[in-house]
C-alpha cells in the first residue's frame, strides 16, 4: 500500500516536471519581441552625441551599445514611410549627413505620425550598429523602435 | 585670360551642379528566406535599413546592411540568426559591390523598366564570393526602383547549419532586393 503510493507520487511529480519543461519549451519557441515602449533604456544619449562616439571609435561603441535599448533625443530631419506602410523617423543636425535613423515598431506607427521635421523628439529602440559611409554620411540604426516623448 | 578664367568657372559650375549621376537610398528593403521544403515554419528575416548607390554612368552599383538590422518574427529565431549563423557581433556588415554589366542599354532620364545584369563581390560572415543576377530597374519620374533575387549558397560564406537542423533550414538563401532609389544631391 505504502510502496503504491510513493510510486503514484514520484509519477505525478515527474509528469508536473515534464509538463513545466514542455511548456518552457513552446513559450520560447513562441516568444516575439518585447514590445520597447515597455523596456527601459540602457543608456539615454543625444543623437548628436551618439554620433560623435561612434565617429571617434566605432568599435568600442559596437561593443557598448550593440543590442542595447538606448532613449535617444534629437531633432527630426525626415520622417519615411516605404510602401508597405513601414516608418522611419530620422533624428540628427539637419546640416549633416549622418543621422540615427530608427525604424519604428508597427505596432507604433500611429506614433510616428504624430512628429515631423524640425520638432525635437525622444526615440527609443534597440540599437543594430553603425554603418560608416563618407559620400551619403553615416548612420546608427535603431530598430523596433517606438517614439517616448515629444 | 579673363575668358579662360570665365570658361574654368562655367566648367566648374557644370561639373558640380548640371546631370544627376549617382542614385541612392539610405532605405532599402533586404529579405532573406532560407526556408526550406521540409521546414515546420518560414525563416525569412527582412531588413528595411539597406543602403545602395548606383552610379549612372559607370554602372557601379553598391550594398551595405547591417546584420543586425534582420528582423524575425519570432525572437528565439532572431538571436540564433545572430548569435549561431551569421555571428554578426564578429562580422556586423554584408556588402556588395558590383557593376551592371548592360548599363549602356538604361536610358536613366526616361521612364520605363529595364532589364540588368549585375555583377559583383558579395562579403557576408568575412567571405568574399562573386555573384551575378538578373534584376529590373523601373525608372519613373526621376526616381530609380531596384529590384533583384538571387540564391546563395550559405556554405559559400561559411555559414554552418547544425545537424540538428541541417533538415529544417535551406542549405541555400534567397537574398530579395527592393531599393526606391533618389537622385543624390551633391
Amino acid at each position: 500500500m505504502k510502496r503504491k503510493k510513493i510510486i503514484l507520487y514520484v509519477f505525478l511529480s515527474l509528469l508536473v516536471i515534464a509538463g513545466a519543461v514542455g511548456f518552457y519549451f513552446y513559450k520560447e519557441y513562441n516568444r516575439t519581441h518585447k514590445d520597447t515602449a515597455k523596456l527601459k533604456p540602457d543608456y539615454t544619449v543625444t543623437a548628436t552625441g551618439l554620433l560623435k562616439e561612434f565617429e571617434t571609435n566605432e568599435q568600442t561603441s559596437n561593443k557598448k551599445y550593440w543590442d542595447k535599448v538606448l532613449s535617444v533625443e534629437g531633432m527630426v530631419k525626415e520622417v519615411t514611410k516605404d510602401d508597405r506602410g513601414f516608418y522611419a523617423v530620422i533624428l540628427g543636425d539637419t546640416a549633416a549627413m549622418s543621422s540615427v535613423r530608427c525604424s519604428i515598431d508597427s505596432a507604433h506607427s500611429n506614433e510616428a505620425v504624430t512628429v515631423s521635421r524640425g520638432l525635437t523628439v525622444t526615440v527609443k529602440g534597440i540599437c543594430s550598429g553603425y554603418n560608416a559611409d563618407e559620400m551619403l554620411g553615416s548612420d546608427i540604426i535603431l530598430v523596433r523602435s517606438v517614439i517616448d516623448k515629444k | 585670360m579673363k575668358n579662360i578664367f570665365l570658361l574654368a568657372a562655367t566648367l566648374l559650375f557644370l561639373a558640380t551642379t548640371g546631370f544627376t549621376q549617382k542614385f541612392y537610398t539610405k532605405s532599402g528593403k533586404i529579405d532573406f528566406d532560407a526556408t526550406s521544403a521540409s521546414s515546420p515554419e518560414k525563416i525569412e528575416g527582412v531588413n528595411r535599413t539597406a543602403t545602395c548607390v548606383v552610379d549612372t554612368k559607370t554602372g557601379a552599383i553598391q550594398f551595405a546592411v547591417l546584420m543586425k538590422g534582420f528582423a524575425f518574427e519570432r525572437a528565439l529565431m532572431e538571436e540564433h540568426f545572430n548569435e549561431n549563423y551569421v555571428e554578426s557581433h564578429k562580422f556586423p556588415k554584408a556588402e556588395f559591390k558590383g557593376t551592371i554589366t548592360n548599363n549602356e542599354t538604361v536610358n536613366y532620364s526616361k521612364d520605363g523598366t529595364y532589364s540588368v545584369t549585375v555583377k559583383g563581390k558579395l562579403t557576408m560572415h568575412g567571405e568574399t564570393k562573386d555573384v551575378e543576377t538578373q534584376g529590373k530597374l523601373v525608372i519613373q519620374g526621376g526616381k530609380v526602383n531596384a529590384n533583384a533575387s538571387f540564391n546563395v549558397l550559405l556554405s559559400d560564406f561559411k555559414i554552418a547549419i547544425p545537424g540538428l537542423v541541417a533538415d529544417k533550414v535551406s542549405k541555400t538563401a534567397k537574398i530579395i532586393v527592393s531599393c526606391s532609389l533618389e537622385p543624390l544631391k551633391s
